[in-house]
């Protein structure tokens, strides 16, 4: 079936898309991700390359977030942390978004895959890695950082996400609050029911498509037949922008301009990130049986990795080398080794925080069942 | 029985429980600015009831207001508008259309409190229209209480009266759990149930049962509309010598057994009453816990008095034979009695 919009415009510029975002991208397009730096490191579009403090921080900040994800998925092979679903690979995505955000008055709305977003929002490496082993008190997340409980079943936390937005809205805080849902998760009505509540309202919320290719074992195609996503932005009649996910700098530009226009009374945006799961779905799954790991994987842990392009970038500029790459990666990890020896320390779970904190104040049926936690418990003690 | 406290609530007022449901909204939109109401319809209309008449032009749109036509999108957002600081109480135009948000009260409405340790609740109140006795639409009727009470977390409101309707609407928009809160369509404007409302500010604590009527030859526990139910089957019941006690139980989320245990300690003999269908329906877990907790006081099987396992029936002129009739209460007391 021959659609306009489509094929119109098939040229060079759909020629270059299908190469650089293969696998996340299904079908060719009119439409050409926002890029900033290119995959070489080399800007393709000087005139917005921010200071190089900042994306110095920006490269320091996602090694420090991939080092994490490295980090858990070792502590799981080695039984000391749960199940975990890894970001690596989207560090661009979350970090350079999150950043976009003013922790005092700022929320985000995460998902299971956003730990990078958190820990960027102020959540401790500590309170994630007693998170990911179902430990209760990584269940409670600092009083500090304004971040929504994580959400499994997607996609409940892109409702929460324009919810908060109401609310903060009502309350006149000039807060702005950010949510993130992957492409697989857009196929979910709530996701519209969000966006449309939002846009209706002109709610200051910004919602993210962290478009990684796959949703499990099914690829991108399989969700929609449209070619990106963030066209469905012209339905709600908000900004929609179409972003290379694995260039921080693209990412973070954008998210700035979201955030503010959110900031400033004039709504929501939807944001489409072209980037990749080079990792498994999480810690259980086994992608050889669904995908070729040497063949688009590969592909995009070589040459589309999101750190390695700001590294390049910062190379070129000299303002990065070997000993401040040792020196970064010496602080990474004692910083980490700090945190995993504090969650090492942090007593068992009490079995009483099974009864804890489904409602305010206890009804008789969970006094009851608390004593029969105490009978068990003695019962195990006394084994 | 109304041994409430009362605060600045020397006036009274005839009111339908509709009106007493209005008065509630409207005292807590103007005690407390975190308050916010919406649904679709609540804002120019005041709701498919007219349960909202009046607020929006009273209180501001910002406070009253018409959203999307989406149940999951209206307790969705009510969750994270109530994790940053407000108190939404939102309308769905009937129990029936709670399905298509009960994924959000199912996963996250119950589980905030839970799932963040504390961090995070939802003080929220989800009201909705519900059971039959008018002929209405499929969808129009239905009594999902069963759902509601399976799912820890949340408060479970059915008041009976305007007085205990008013006074716990106000209660579960103060409550720090999220409280879902029936309202029953047969009684919204009933003449008979109108009565003696206090106009300022007062609460009914939600977990509390009523007794409704004293009696020592058998228990009925009931809840809703049905509570008029039993009313006027015990009041033909007396009529033959034999003295029912009437539980209103109130909220069937807290569960107050404590009133139930006691009436049974006098009357030994139990029928359960409601208007969801029978199988599992909130008797199932009403009789386990009578049978649990007073079995050597029991003098016959607890028995249960409830709608057809069918969908709430749009058959009009056939649903007097499924949903409980003050009749079919009698047959029920008479089976106890004699058993």
């Amino acid at each position: 079936m021959a659609n306009t919009r489509r094929t119109t415009k098939k040229g060079a510029a759909t020629q270059t898309n299908e190469a650089m975002f293969a696998g996340s991208m299904p079908v060719a397009s009119d439409l050409t991700p926002f890029q900033i730096l290119a995959p070489d490191g080399k800007p393709v579009r000087e005139d917005l390359i921010p200071d190089l403090d900042l994306v110095e921080d920006m490269y320091r900040g996602m090694s420090r977030l991939r080092h994490l994800d490295d980090k858990f998925m070792s502590l799981f092979k080695s039984q000391r942390l749960g199940n975990y679903a890894q970001f690596g690979g989207q560090e661009a995505s979350q970090f350079g978004s999150a950043m976009a955000l003013n922790r005092q008055t700022d929320y985000i709305a995460p998902m299971y895959r956003n730990t990078a977003a958190m820990i960027t929002h102020g959540w401790s490496i500590q309170n994630a890695i007693m998170y990911w082993r179902g430990h209760p008190e990584g269940w409670r997340l600092p009083d500090t950082a304004n971040i929504l409980p994580v959400i499994i079943s997607i996609p409940g936390q892109v409702l929460h996400a324009a919810g908060a937005a109401l609310g903060l809205k009502a309350q006149g805080t000039g807060g702005v609050v950010m949510t993130y849902v992957g492409e697989g998760g857009t196929s979910q009505g709530d996701v519209h029911a969000a966006i449309n509540f939002a846009s209706a309202r002109k709610d200051p919320c910004v919602f993210i498509i962290e478009n990684n290719g796959w949703a499990i074992s099914v690829p991108r195609q399989v969700q929609s037949g449209v070619d990106y996503l963030v066209r469905r932005s012209v339905g709600y009649d908000i900004p929609g922008y179409l972003v290379d996910g694995n260039d921080i700098l693209a990412v973070n530009t954008v998210s700035k301009k979201a955030v503010q226009d959110a900031r400033d009374g004039k709504g929501p945006s939807l944001i489409e990130h072209m980037t990749y799961r080079i990792r498994p779905h999480t810690t259980g799954d086994d992608p050889k049986a669904y995908r070729d790991e040497n063949a688009e994987p590969e592909f995009w842990r070589k040459e589309r990795d999101p750190i390695a392009r700001v590294k390049k970038f910062l190379t070129l500029e000299k303002r990065w080398n070997d000993d401040r790459e040792v020196a970064m990666v010496a602080e990474i990890e004692t910083e980490f080794q700090a945190a995993l020896e504090a969650a090492d320390q942090v007593a068992s779970p009490r079995p009483e925080a099974l009864l804890e904190y489904v409602w305010q104040n206890d009804v008789w049926q969970i006094k009851e069942q608390r004593e029969i936690l105490k009978r068990r418990v003695a019962q195990m003690e006394g084994a | 029985m109304m041994t409430q406290v009362l605060e600045k609530a020397t006036e009274t007022k005839t009111m339908t429980l509709l009106q007493a449901l209005t008065d509630a909204m409207d005292v807590m939109l103007a005690k407390d600015p975190k308050v916010v109401m919406y649904g679709e319809d609540v804002g120019r209309l005041g709701g498919v009831y007219r349960v909202t008449t009046g607020l929006q032009g009273k209180h501001g749109e910002h406070r009253v207001f018409d959203c999307p036509l989406t149940e999951a999108g209206i307790i969705g957002t009510a969750v994270g508008a109530a994790a940053v600081g407000m108190r939404p109480v939102v309308e769905l135009q009937f129990g029936g259309f709670m399905m298509q948000g009960f994924d959000q009260i199912f996963s996250h409405v119950s589980r905030f409190r839970y799932r963040s340790r504390g961090r995070w609740s939802t003080p929220l109140v989800i009201r909705f229209p519900f059971g039959g006795g008018k002929s209405l639409l499929e969808q129009h009727a239905d009594s999902p209480e069963t759902y509601l009470m399976h799912t820890p977390g949340i408060k479970v409101a059915i008041p009976s009266n305007p007085y205990d309707a008013k006074g716990m609407l106000i209660a579960a928009i103060e409550d720090n759990d999220p409280v879902v809160f029936f309202e029953s369509i047969y009684l919204y404007r009933e003449p008979s149930a109108r009565m003696d409302v206090p106009t300022g500010y007062y609460t009914v604590p939600l977990g509390q049962a009523r007794v409704a009527r004293e009696g020592s030859d058998v228990t009925l526990v009931t809840i809703g509309t049905m509570v008029h139910t039993c009313l006027a089957a015990a009041e033909q019941a007396a009529k033959a010598g034999i003295q029912c006690e009437v539980i209103d139980l109130r909220t069937v989320v807290p569960l107050d057994m404590e009133t139930v245990v006691a009436s049974v300690a006098k009357t030994g003999r139990v029928v359960v009453v409601h208007e969801a269908n029978l199988t599992l329906g909130p008797g199932a877990e009403i009789a386990a816990l009578i049978q649990e907790k007073c079995f050597y006081e029991l003098e016959a099987p607890v028995l249960r008095v409830a709608s057809f396992d069918t969908m709430p029936s749009p058959f009009n002129s056939l649903n007097h034979y499924s949903r409980p009739e003050a009749h079919h209460v009698a047959e029920a007391i008479k089976n106890v009695l004699s058993a």
